[in-house]
């Protein structure tokens, strides 16, 4: 419960629409995408401009409320869950695109736009936003700054990382910092804007992103390969990539995940297939081809089962749009669906296939696995019931074992979701005492108060 | 799917009769790709009007960690139950479902005074279960209004906000002409070589604002090849019921309507009002705990809306006579998100000759009208309705083509105040024109 005074000071400063506070609205603000967990905020903010962001801050400072920034609440590692309770400030309605510059290829916009709408904007006319997280139709792109979103471009486009040039963001202590801004150069002084992205909301609130654009490819094809053995599709994507080709492209399925898939879709997609590899290949028409006939030859070679090219951008849309659902479609199948974002170097995808498939024996469990196999980021999703306390026991331990292999293989806990909550663990083991201490001590600097996001990325003591 | 059954267990803090089933909120992962589909979410960017947020509600109910509070029972009437959410979840929850069987539970946890029950109870139990009556004792137009009051008296603080949904109603009636039950025949035999027979499902406000619709309807099937049977007994499909949160009485009208149906020798049961025929095809989960398997099975595999399954049949075009014109195609949410139906009205349209389709953008965005919801927000509603109308306006086409009685009503009243120059026809009415006189 949030004290009347500090309330009614809210009101007061930010305007009745800008703060609610019924039960019913904490309640549904406690939640991201990430099963199992939920806290009630007391008190949730929703700012239409930096000012207000600051106010909220301000207040929230004076009287050391926690405070989470929340986008859409797609995270997938409890980033925006207000485990320490306090304020939630909600970004989603600073959602103004505020300017193209077709000069200088840039687009500045509110934190709170939702992914699909930039792209979309700046594809009229005639430009490329090409960061596309599964995500996209919902998800903010404050939230993928903050995660770092990587998304089915990501192997030959980057991730949102590569795309931010500017920042505009509001400091725990309420004071405003401008960072990077449109010149393609800048080494001004320490790299503020690469520290905030991927900071998953401890550091900063960001308020205004800006980011690079870049013309869009002038021809692609879109290829589907069906195996009947899922680490043949690894191999695949291994010698795709010494082939020295590198597809815009190359997200994997395997058999569980195209059955829920196609339970949603009805596209038709084969059921009896071990997995699936959806390419695409674009650029310059004359290169397309040649890769095109490339990537063929070497999925025949490899011996793929089938090799099937879209008739039309339309067929192609609608393969990539089905890919995305691959998580939701999943969690038909039982109540709860826990997913993790291991990632592997890429020559290593067919050996994590087969760990996958031996732990999967070995802990009794049903799991699906998809994800964006060239840059060899897996999503081995748990599909099990959360009121199961020994299935749930069993999927932690299956994780565990897992993330040692993905770490000895020289891999990553997280490929783009995120520690949040559902990693701190993890994460030290992967950077050591020595990494989560200097990590630490950034966080200390930006925020000595320890009110914004608190309880995320490090173990804190006594935890 | 959620299945309802009227005796078992108490869930959390609804209510052991008509409590969503357990599993259906489970289910739901918090993606979010149903946020941008939902109407209500993007009236307010609340999360607790989107179907993310009213399924967690319920299951916060159902988990005993919210009571059944006043703004549980207000997302429950606030959603449209457009069903939008369900088209676009991967994961399979029905949001609109749950949120309609919350109704139920507002109905019965949080009783009303007696003024507005006495109305209500009127409405729903008498007029509406009873076919007669409604043509004889009530003015249609009367039917929309007292629901609107019945609304009203339950929610007293409404009535600050003045009479405008009254004016509302009024403005949406259509001219009326005389009711179609009892003019319909109870066999209208099929035109040329026979193809089948079918049983027809004639709804209440067809048949009391739409008969020219219904009767386009029946010449059409019967110029198609198949014996129309029209039972006159027909009682109402239950849908209102089910909106209002009344699954009693559903259950009476959708038994009465089982019977009724089942004892006719007839190959299929085909309707030309989506909301009856999404409800039509729900019986098999209202009645479930209660009728035999094999005879909702049964009638289940009958239903066809008429657009489906003139589509399944494949239309006999060889006899159409040209209908020049342009139409785009608004697809009714109980037709498109309900019932799966979206291809298939625009393929008809397509075989129509002379008709040329000019998609509109949100084809399937709803118009806002969502049986009484229209009246109860009027505001909300209107914004709704704003959204479609420059869809509409930016096709430039004549006529503007649906197929649910709902929409009809609320798009052509938008299409007036904007003085638009599109007239609103059912599909049918379309095809009645494209088929000759016998
Ligand atoms: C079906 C599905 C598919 C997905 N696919 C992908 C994928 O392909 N690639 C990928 O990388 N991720 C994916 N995700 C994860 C998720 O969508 C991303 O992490 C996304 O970037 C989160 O955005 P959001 O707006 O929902 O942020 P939220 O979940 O609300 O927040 C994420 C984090 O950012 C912080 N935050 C949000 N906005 C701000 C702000 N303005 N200032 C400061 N901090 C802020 C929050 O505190 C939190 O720590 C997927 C999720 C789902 C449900
Ligand atoms: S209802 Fe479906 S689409 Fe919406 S959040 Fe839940 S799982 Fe996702
Ligand atoms: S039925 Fe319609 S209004 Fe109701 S939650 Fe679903 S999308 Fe929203």
């Amino acid at each position: 419960m949030i004290d009347k005074n500090i309330l009614e000071t809210l009101v007061l400063k930010l305007g009745r629409e800008a703060v609610v506070s019924e039960p019913e609205d904490l309640l549904v603000l406690g939640y991201d995408s990430t099963p199992g967990l939920h806290h009630t905020p007391d008190v949730v903010i929703y700012p239409t401009s930096s000012e207000q962001v600051q106010i909220a801050m301000q207040i929230a400072r004076d009287n050391k409320l926690p405070i989470t920034p929340r986008g859409s609440g797609t995270g997938l590692s409890g980033g925006s869950i207000p485990i320490k309770g306090g304020m939630v400030i909600c970004l989603n309605k600073m959602n103004q695109i505020l300017e193209i510059d077709e000069e200088n290829l840039t687009a500045t916009c509110q934190a709170g736009v939702v992914t699909l709408d930039l792209f979309n904007a700046v594809a009229a006319k005639g430009l490329f936003y090409p960061p596309d997280p599964g995500s996209q139709k919902i998800s903010t792109l404050g939230g993928n700054v903050m995660e770092d979103a990587g998304g089915l471009r990501g192997l030959k486009y980057g991730v949102t990382r590569d795309y931010v040039m500017a920042l505009k963001c509001v400091l725990p202590d309420g004071s405003l910092l401008s960072t990077g801004g449109k010149s393609v150069k800048d080494v001004a002084g320490y790299a503020f804007k690469d520290l905030l992205v991927g900071s998953e909301g401890t550091l900063a609130i960001i308020t205004e992103i800006t980011v690079k654009l870049i013309p869009p490819p002038q021809d692609k094809r879109t290829f589907l390969a069906y195996f009947d053995d899922i680490r043949i599709a690894g191999t695949a994507v291994s010698k795709i990539i010494a082939a020295k080709i590198i597809p815009s492209t190359m997200e994997i399925m395997d058999k569980a995940t195209i059955n829920c898939v196609e339970d949603y879709v009805k596209i038709g997609l084969p059921r009896q297939m071990a997995a699936l590899l959806l390419i695409e290949v674009d650029g310059h028409p004359a290169m397309v081809a040649e890769e095109a006939t490339e990537v063929e030859r070497i999925l025949n070679d490899v011996g793929a089962a089938e090799v099937h090219v879209a008739k039309d951008a339309a067929e192609a849309a609608s393969l990539a749009a089905a890919r995305r659902t691959a998580l939701s479609a999943l969690a038909r199948v039982s109540p709860t669906t826990l997913l993790e974002d291991a990632t592997v170097p890429r020559s290593m995808l067919a050996e994590t296939f087969t760990l996958i498939e031996r732990l999967t024996q070995k802990y009794q469990l049903t799991v699906g696995t998809f994800g964006h196999a060239g840059d060899g980021n897996l999503h081995p999703t748990v599909l099990c019931d959360e009121r199961n306390t020994d299935e749930m026991k069993r999927a932690h331990a299956f994780y565990d074992e897992l993330y040692e292999q993905v770490l000895a293989w020289g891999g990553t806990v997280s490929g783009e979701h995120g520690i949040g909550i559902a990693k701190k663990d993890y994460l030290a083991r992967q950077i050591g005492p020595g990494g989560v201490a200097v990590m630490k001590r950034i966080k200390q600097s930006f925020d000595p108060d320890g009110i914004l996001n608190p309880g995320k990325i490090f173990i804190a003591n006594g935890e | 799917m959620s299945k309802q059954t009227s005796k078992k267990e108490k869930l959390g803090n609804f209510t052991a009769v008509d409590a969503p089933e357990y599993e259906a909120v489970l289910q739901c992962m918090r993606c979010g790709f149903c946020l941008p589909t939902c109407p209500t979410f993007m009236l307010t960017g609340r999360e607790r009007s989107s179907p993310r947020g009213r399924v967690a509600l319920a299951r916060a109910v159902a988990e005993g960690r919210l009571e059944f509070t006043a703004a549980v029972k207000d997302e429950a009437f606030f959603c449209l139950d457009c069903r939008a959410c369900t088209t676009s979840c991967p994961s399979g929850v029905r949001a609109g479902e749950v949120m309609e069987i919350c109704r139920s539970q507002a109905q019965q946890q949080t009783p009303q005074g007696h003024m507005g029950k006495s109305i209500r109870d009127f409405i729903l139990r008498r007029m509406l279960p009873d076919p007669a009556l409604l043509e004889k004792s009530m003015l249609p137009a009367r039917l929309y209004q007292r629901l609107g009051i019945q609304w009203l008296v339950r929610h007293s603080k409404a009535l600050k906000l003045g009479p405008a949904w009254m004016e509302k109603a009024e403005g949406m009636m259509p001219k009326l002409d005389a009711p179609l039950r009892p003019q319909l025949p109870e066999l209208t035999p099929a035109h040329g070589e026979k193809r089948g027979k079918v049983g027809f499902f004639l709804g209440c406000i067809m048949t009391l604002m739409y008969p020219e619709v219904s009767r386009q309807t029946v010449r059409v099937l019967a110029h198609q090849g198949f014996d129309v049977i029209t039972p006159k007994e027909t009682k109402c499909c239950g849908a209102p019921h089910l909106n209002e949160g009344d699954r009693q009485t559903a259950r009476e009208l959708a038994r009465f309507n089982l019977e009724l149906f089942l004892a006719q020798d007839v190959d299929y049961i085909v309707t030309d009002c989506a909301g009856c025929g999404a409800s039509l095809k729900e019986y098999e989960e209202l009645l479930a705990a209660d009728e035999d398997h094999q005879r909702l099975e049964l009638f289940r595999s009958k239903v066809r809306d008429v657009q489906e399954f003139l589509f399944d049949k494949g239309l006999r075009t060889e006899e159409l006579l040209p209908v020049k014109t342009s139409v785009t195609y608004h697809e009714p949410c109980h037709l498109c998100h309900a019932q799966n139906i979206s291809n298939q009205p625009r393929a008809l349209l397509k075989m129509i000759p002379g008709v040329e389709l000019r998609e509109m953008n949100e084809a399937s965005w709803c118009c806002g009208s969502a049986a009484t919801w229209g009246l109860k927000f009027s505001e909300e509603s209107k914004q709704v309705l704003d959204r479609k109308l420059a869809n509409v306006a930016a096709t430039n086409v004549e006529h503007l083509i649906t197929a649910n009685p709902g929409c009809h009503l609320q798009l052509a009243w938008g299409l007036k105040q904007a003085g638009m120059k599109q007239d609103v026809l059912h599909l049918m009415e379309l095809l009645g024109r494209a088929t000759p006189e016998n």
